[in-house]
């Protein structure tokens, strides 16, 4: 197995100003695994992947993503955003084994 | 006297033959010959919208989808979704819905927003079992539903 499955990764635009709807792409490590593969011995390998995706931004809900095991390996997920604060963006990823992964990213309005 | 198809000329026509077969081929594969079946979900997919959505009418408009019609890799197909549908705090639109006909899961992916997103847009990759229709339903606060979908051809089994 991997060793690096839950290392979350949010991609924001370089600069941004107050009340612009900007690009985030989410991407987290995960095998995401439909469980109808079978090993070299040919045993079945189980379902895991992520089935539950929450976004929060400044403690509010945002966005909640509901996953199949069709999505690719390596989740990559890109919404828009409108940047209304400067707050912290946080993604949570939950797999169907228990796995709970963080990841956020401070939304900062233009550095002049 | 010499036999009248000679060594030589026999490969010149050959090779004259066969490229003038080569020239139709190539002709008869560009036509669109092939454009997949037609739009219409079959029952298992209507029953998995029946599930989902009940008998609202489902409308085609004000969805874009941007895939490849032929997907390099059917383990990643890119989906490119695009709303022009309002965001504002009254009127939105509450999920973007990804179905694909001959997928194990039908239902692929649900994505459910606020007004706070500002954009009903969305960027993602998804694997496929085999060639299909790959439809998007975007469902507004209002309980309208749009759709729109399209063909992707694939050549092997992504779903691994």
């Amino acid at each position: 197995m991997r060793d690096d499955i839950g290392q979350g990764k949010i991609i924001l635009p370089v600069k941004i100003s107050r009340d612009a709807v900007i690009n985030v792409r989410a991407l987290l490590s995960h095998p995401m695994l439909t469980g109808m593969s079978r090993d070299q011995a040919g045993i079945p390998i189980p379902a895991y992947f992520v089935n539950d995706v929450v976004v929060t931004y400044g403690g509010e809900h945002v966005a909640h993503f509901v996953w199949t095991s069709g999505i690719s390996r390596d989740p990559f997920v890109g919404f828009s955003l409108r940047a209304s604060k400067e707050a912290p963006l946080t993604i949570t990823w939950k797999d169907n084994k228990g796995g709970v992964y963080t990841q956020s990213a401070d939304i900062k309005f233009g550095a002049a | 006297m010499r036999d009248p198809l000679s060594r030589r000329t026999f490969f010149k026509s050959s090779a004259l033959a066969l490229a003038a077969l080569a020239v139709t081929g190539s002709g008869v594969g560009a036509s669109p010959l092939v454009r997949g079946p037609d739009n219409e979900p079959d029952e298992q997919v209507k029953k998995v919208l029946r599930e989902k959505f009940g008998a609202r009418q489902i409308r085609e408009g004000h969805v874009t989808l941007d895939v490849p019609d032929v997907a390099p890799d059917s383990r990643e197909v890119p989906l490119l979704i695009e709303c022009d549908l309002p965001m504002t705090a009254s009127n939105y639109v509450k999920g973007i819905h990804i179905v694909v006909d001959h997928n194990p899961d039908i239902y692929l992916a649900g994505f459910d927003f606020t007004p706070a997103i500002g954009a009903a847009t969305l960027d993602t990759r998804i694997k496929m079992r085999r060639s299909s229709q790959v439809r998007v339903i975007a469902e507004t606060s209002g309980g309208e539903l749009w759709t729109t979908s399209r063909f992707v051809f694939t050549s092997l089994n992504g779903c691994v």
